[in-house]
C-alpha cells in the first residue's frame, strides 16, 4: 500500500508530459526557422510511454507504474507548404514545414487530462486507506 | 499470552484482509497509471479467490482448536502466495477484455469499480479491527485501574 502513491504519481507525471508535448506541438505548428534564421522546421514531439518506473528505489517498485521512455521528435512529420516568398523555398516555391494538426493535438490533450484525473482518483483512494490505517491505534 | 491476545477471534482474518486489499490497491494503481500505455495489459487478482482461501483457513482453524482462537494457516493459491511472515506475494492474471488499437485492454469503468470495491473491503476490515482494538484497550485499562 505504501508504494501505491508512488505509482499514481508516476502516472500523473507521464500524463503531464504528454500534455506539455501537445502544447509544444500546437505552439510550434508553423515554425520553419530557428532564432538565427536557419532552416530548422519544428518536428512533432511524440511521447513514448512504457510501464515500470526505473527511478523507483526498490526492485519491486521498479516494475510498477509508468514512465516516459523517450520524447521522440518525429523527422517525418513534415509536409510541403506553399511559401514562395520564403528564403528557404525550393524552385517550386514550397517549404517543408511541420505537419501538425491542432485538432489531433487537442484530442491527445483531452485524453491525457482524463488519464491524469483517473490517477488523481487512485491517489485519493490510497491516501484514504493510509489515513484509515493510522486511525487504527490513534 | 500476547500471542493468544492478538490471534483471538477475527483479528487474524481481518489482518489478512487488510494486507490483501492494501496490496491490491498497488496493483490497481499500476493499472490506472498505465491507462494510455501501448502494449500494456491490465492484470488483477481475484478477491473472491482470496475470500475462499480465507474461509478455508478459518474452517481449518475451527477444526484444529475447536473454537475461534488461534492463528490462521493459509494455503495460498495460484494467484496469491502466503509467505512465512504472513505477507502476500501476487501473481496477477490478465483481466481480459477488448484490445484497443494500441494493444491496451483498458476499461476505465471496470478499474474504477474495482478500486471502489477494494477500498470498501479495506474499510470494513479496518473498522472492525479498530472496534476490536478498542475492546482490547478497554479490557487492558480495566485490569490496571
Amino acid at each position: 500500500m505504501f508504494g501505491s502513491l508512488d505509482i499514481s504519481t508516476s502516472g500523473m507525471v507521464a500524463q503531464r508530459i504528454r500534455l506539455t508535448a501537445a502544447s509544444a506541438n500546437i505552439a510550434g505548428a508553423n515554425v520553419v526557422e530557428d532564432q538565427y534564421g536557419n532552416y530548422a522546421p519544428f518536428l512533432r514531439r511524440e511521447v513514448m510511454l512504457a510501464s515500470g518506473d526505473p527511478s523507483a528505489t526498490s526492485r519491486d517498485g521498479q516494475s510498477l507504474g509508468v514512465h516516459v521512455r523517450e520524447v521522440y521528435q518525429n523527422p517525418d512529420a513534415l509536409r510541403a507548404r506553399y511559401m514562395p516568398s520564403s528564403p528557404h523555398a525550393d524552385e517550386n516555391g514550397y517549404v517543408m514545414g511541420p505537419d501538425i494538426s491542432s485538432v489531433a493535438e487537442q484530442v491527445d490533450a483531452m485524453e491525457a487530462s482524463r488519464a491524469y484525473e483517473a490517477n488523481v482518483a487512485a491517489a485519493e483512494v490510497s491516501k484514504a486507506m493510509l489515513a484509515q490505517a493510522l486511525r487504527l491505534i490513534a | 499470552m500476547l500471542q493468544k491476545t492478538i490471534q483471538a477471534g477475527s483479528l487474524p482474518a481481518l489482518e489478512a484482509m487488510m494486507r490483501f486489499t492494501g496490496q491490491r490497491q498497488r496493483l490497481l494503481a499500476h493499472n490506472i497509471a498505465n491507462l494510455t500505455t501501448p502494449d500494456f495489459q491490465a492484470k488483477d487478482v481475484s478477491p473472491q479467490g482470496f475470500q475462499e482461501m480465507l474461509g478455508e483457513a478459518v474452517a481449518k482453524r475451527r477444526k484444529r482448536t475447536g473454537g475461534v482462537d488461534g492463528g490462521l494457516d493459509m494455503r495460498g493459491s495460484r494467484e496469491v502466495k502466503v509467505r512465512r511472515d504472513g505477507s502476500l506475494s501476487f501473481r496477477p492474471s490478465d483481466s481480459g477484455g477488448v484490445l484497443l488499437h494500441d494493444r491496451n485492454n483498458r476499461d476505465v469503468e471496470r478499474l474504477m469499480q474495482d478500486m471502489t470495491e477494494n477500498y470498501g473491503m479495506y474499510r470494513v476490515a479496518n473498522d472492525l479491527m479498530r472496534a476490536r482494538m478498542g475492546v482490547l484497550r478497554t479490557a487492558i485499562s480495566q485490569r490496571v485501574g
